[in-house]
């Protein structure tokens, strides 16, 4: 059904903290996972899935990515007569500083988007943290409550310096905010639901505080406001740099893991290619592995995930790799503890190895 | 509505009673095949990569999978201003209304939708066979010959033939003479079933074939064999690259089996004629531990945690632990539990195969086993 209730806002120009190669000309929402996926998929499949049909997306500097990836919402059903999609500007230089998700200065210069709605709530979510919700439930949950937000987090299972945690007090109130979360902690999953109406009167009432994340403006006033808190049972994974995506995308390969971020009563969407099944030859050997359509495997792949067209030749081999698009890995090459970034060809009988704990990053190949 | 040069009837109303269990439900040109496609996706793409983009799609056998499976066309770019595809099954009129009584008929009653258009040339398809084609070249055959109707067919070897209509020509492959199923031919082109009309002969054609008490309203049957009568313009256009109709069991396994193997007869991975399809989006893949999978294709959204060899494994489709799939084809959502083995045969969507069981046999001159949409196969049966 088409929510009556709410509005969307996801922000895509939080850039990182730590340089990238995987980040030299995209932003970190669209980084490809597990193969198909973008990061910028979940909070837009979230979003679809609770029937929001009106989401804002606020765009990072460097946005050509998101823009092929995303369009006009299509493979979102946001191509809408009704709301649909809305490309935001973003503050171009993205914002790099730790736990900043929710720039005051977006949210302000893109006030049209909650002035023109008439549902009482907006939904505002990072695309850094990547989960499966039923939003709905939390949306009823908050209007039950009576508070202006809900703040949506996990038990922090590891620590993380680049996640908020939430000090919550009597009644799930939030007290305050902290930035980095140790393990144990309540950690905010940048998303959470506010009133329209008082998001209008923050933008009002902070103006000349838009350099700050909204919840670094609003700080000092959570008893007035009433922060209301919502725990999510389920998964939530953080990617922020190459380490975390390196290991919670190796995650992804754990069955039970993987099923809960992909179940087909919540769909997560992507825009759709037409790219064959994968095409295995005889004397293939392919084990633990994650492996999308339009692959060609002849080779070994162990333990790795690979993205659309990725080819392995006969007596070649992947390990412990992520592998992404249009990678060719040729006859007796070698791959191990590595992310490859695009279109990249590792010629015959070339090794590329990283450790375990120092993988080896090979930048997006340039186009010929 | 502006005047296309030439617009597409595609005959997808047959029920495809020769693939038994497979088309208890659905439409046959909606039947999956190749893992991630459904049999109208080859002609579709034709279109789309031969540069048509209006496509009427004529339907009449339990419609609703396909309909919706067709949607908008968009998924082969065929949602076009003033054209893309145009679903039309059956309808009522002031007098009543009918089934489509034959393939010509079918056209006939749709005698509307192509005026609406106003092509000059009309390409007739029908939904059911694996091939690549250019209908382009072909129409240019058309037009070189200023013919009244082209026929697109194939050589078949000799020893074949009988089972086909088969068309003679002369030098100027200008048809001389039409069988259906020849006891003794004297040609080896066999007809495609598919047809290129200038679009005017076409119309008063059929107007005529209404009226006509005695036709039984079949492009083959009635509406070639008075052309010829009539001494009208028929050539043919003689295609040579891979054709097959994938209408019985024998048939749709044989082909599946074609898309295997290093050198396919058909290639899923020409990428100047992608075969396009509604896509759902379901994750990559997994393959288990234990899993094992060899001369293959596997489509998104599956687990094997078994072992697969020489199969195609459509959307969603689950090999379990121990389980053993061989010359087979899983089609969407086919379950087979840990420790079965399934041999030549079909699994139809959301099928299930239990525990244990053990299901058809590599022996050739055995029938290929099928099981049914959503039928579960226990041990016992």
């Amino acid at each position: 059904m088409i929510n009556r209730k709410a509005i969307g806002y996801i922000t895509a120009n939080y850039s990182g903290s730590t340089p990238s190669k995987l980040l030299e000309d995209r932003p970190l929402a669209s980084v490809p996972f597990i193969g198909r996926y973008r990061l910028i998929d979940f909070p837009l499949s979230n979003m679809t899935n609770a029937g929001i049909k009106t989401v804002g997306l606020v765009m990072p500097g460097n946005y050509r990515s998101i823009i092929d990836h995303v369009g006009h919402g299509k493979d979102w059903m946001l191509d809408r007569k009704k709301g649909g999609l809305f490309l935001l500007p973003g503050n171009p230089y993205g914002t790099t500083k730790r736990g900043m998700r929710f720039l005051l200065r977006d949210i302000i210069s893109n006030k049209s988007l909650f002035q023109r709605s008439d549902k009482p709530y907006v939904v505002m979510m990072g695309s850094n943290i990547i989960f499966n919700m039923d939003l709905n439930a939390i949306i009823d949950a908050h209007e039950a409550s009576g508070a202006g937000i809900t703040m949506i987090y996990v038990k922090a299972e590891r620590a993380h310096n680049d996640i908020n945690a939430l000090n919550i007090g009597d009644r799930g109130r939030v007290q305050s905010i902290k930035v980095g979360c140790e393990y144990g902690d309540n950690k905010f999953l940048d998303c959470f639901i506010i009133n329209r109406e008082l998001l209008l009167e923050i933008i009002e009432s902070y103006k000349s505080a838009d350099y700050l994340d909204l919840f670094e403006a609003i700080a000092g006033d959570f008893d007035r406001i009433d922060v209301c808190s919502y725990e999510f049972k389920g998964l939530a994974v953080g990617i922020f740099n190459e380490e975390t995506y390196y290991h919670r995308s190796m995650e992804m390969l754990d069955p039970a893991t993987n099923d809960q971020l992909f179940m087909k009563d919540r769909p997560i969407r992507t825009k759709a290619h037409d790219a064959p099944p994968a095409k295995y030859s005889s004397g293939s050997n392919a084990t633990n592995s994650l492996i999308s359509a339009g692959c060609q495997i002849e080779g070994t792949v162990r333990g790795s995930i690979l993205s659309r067209g990725v080819t392995v030749a006969s007596g070649a081999s992947v390990t412990n790799s992520i592998v992404m698009q249009g990678v060719k890995i040729e006859t007796g090459a070698r791959v191990e503890n590595a992310i490859v970034d695009k279109n990249n060809i590792i010629p015959a009988n070339t090794e590329l190895r990283g450790t375990p704990d120092s993988i080896l990053v090979i930048g997006k190949a340039p186009i010929e | 509505m502006s005047k296309k040069e030439c617009i597409a009837m595609l005959l997808a109303g047959g029920q495809g009673s020769r693939l038994g269990a497979l088309t208890s439900k659905i439409a046959k040109p909606a039947v999956s095949f190749g893992g991630k496609y459904r049999i109208i996706d080859f002609t579709l793409s034709n279109c789309a990569n031969s540069g048509i983009d209006t496509v009427g799609v004529l339907t009449q056998y339990r419609p609703y999978r396909l309909h919706a499976y067709l949607g908008s066309g968009a998924a082969w770019d065929l949602d076009e201003l003033g054209g893309g595809v145009s679903i039309l099954p059956p309808y009522a009129t002031q007098d009543g209304g009918a089934w489509y009584a034959g393939t010509a008929d079918a056209v006939t009653q749709n005698l509307d939708y192509i005026k609406s258009h106003d092509p000059k040339y009309v390409l007739i398809l029908s939904g059911d066979a694996l091939y690549r084609m250019d209908y382009r070249a072909m129409l240019a055959t058309h037009v070189d010959n200023n013919a009244d109707l082209t026929v697109a067919v194939m050589p078949v070897p000799w020893e074949d033939a009988s089972r086909f209509g088969i068309l003679t020509a002369d030098e100027d492959k200008r048809i001389q003479k039409f069988t259906e199923k020849p006891e003794k031919p004297d040609s080896n082109l066999a007809s495609m079933g598919i047809y290129i009309f200038t679009a005017d002969f076409l119309i008063k054609t059929l107007e005529e074939d209404a009226l006509d008490q005695r036709s039984s309203h079949d492009f083959g049957g009635d509406i070639i064999p008075k052309a010829l009568a009539d001494g009208k313009r028929l050539f043919v256009h003689e295609y040579n690259g891979f054709w097959k109709d994938v209408g019985t069991i024998a048939s749709y396994h044989e082909t599946s089996m074609d898309l295997l193997g290093a050198d396919p007869l058909f290639d899923l991975y020409d990428n100047e004629t992608p075969i396009m399809s509604n896509d759902t989006t379901r994750p990559p893949h997994y393959i288990g531990p234990d899993g094992r999978v060899d001369d293959c294709l596997v489509s998104n959204g599956c687990k094997i945690m078994g072992t697969a060899r020489h199969s195609i494994l459509s959307t969603d489709a689950v090999v379990e632990e121990r389980a053993i799939v061989e010359d087979s084809v899983l089609l969407p959502g086919a379950v087979v539990k840990s420790g079965a083995h399934v041999s030549r045969a079909i699994l139809g969507e959301n099928s299930i195969v239990e525990e244990g069981v053990k299901l058809g046999s590599v022996d050739i001159t055995k029938d290929t086993a099928v099981v049914g949409n959503d039928v579960v196969i226990g041990k016992g049966e």
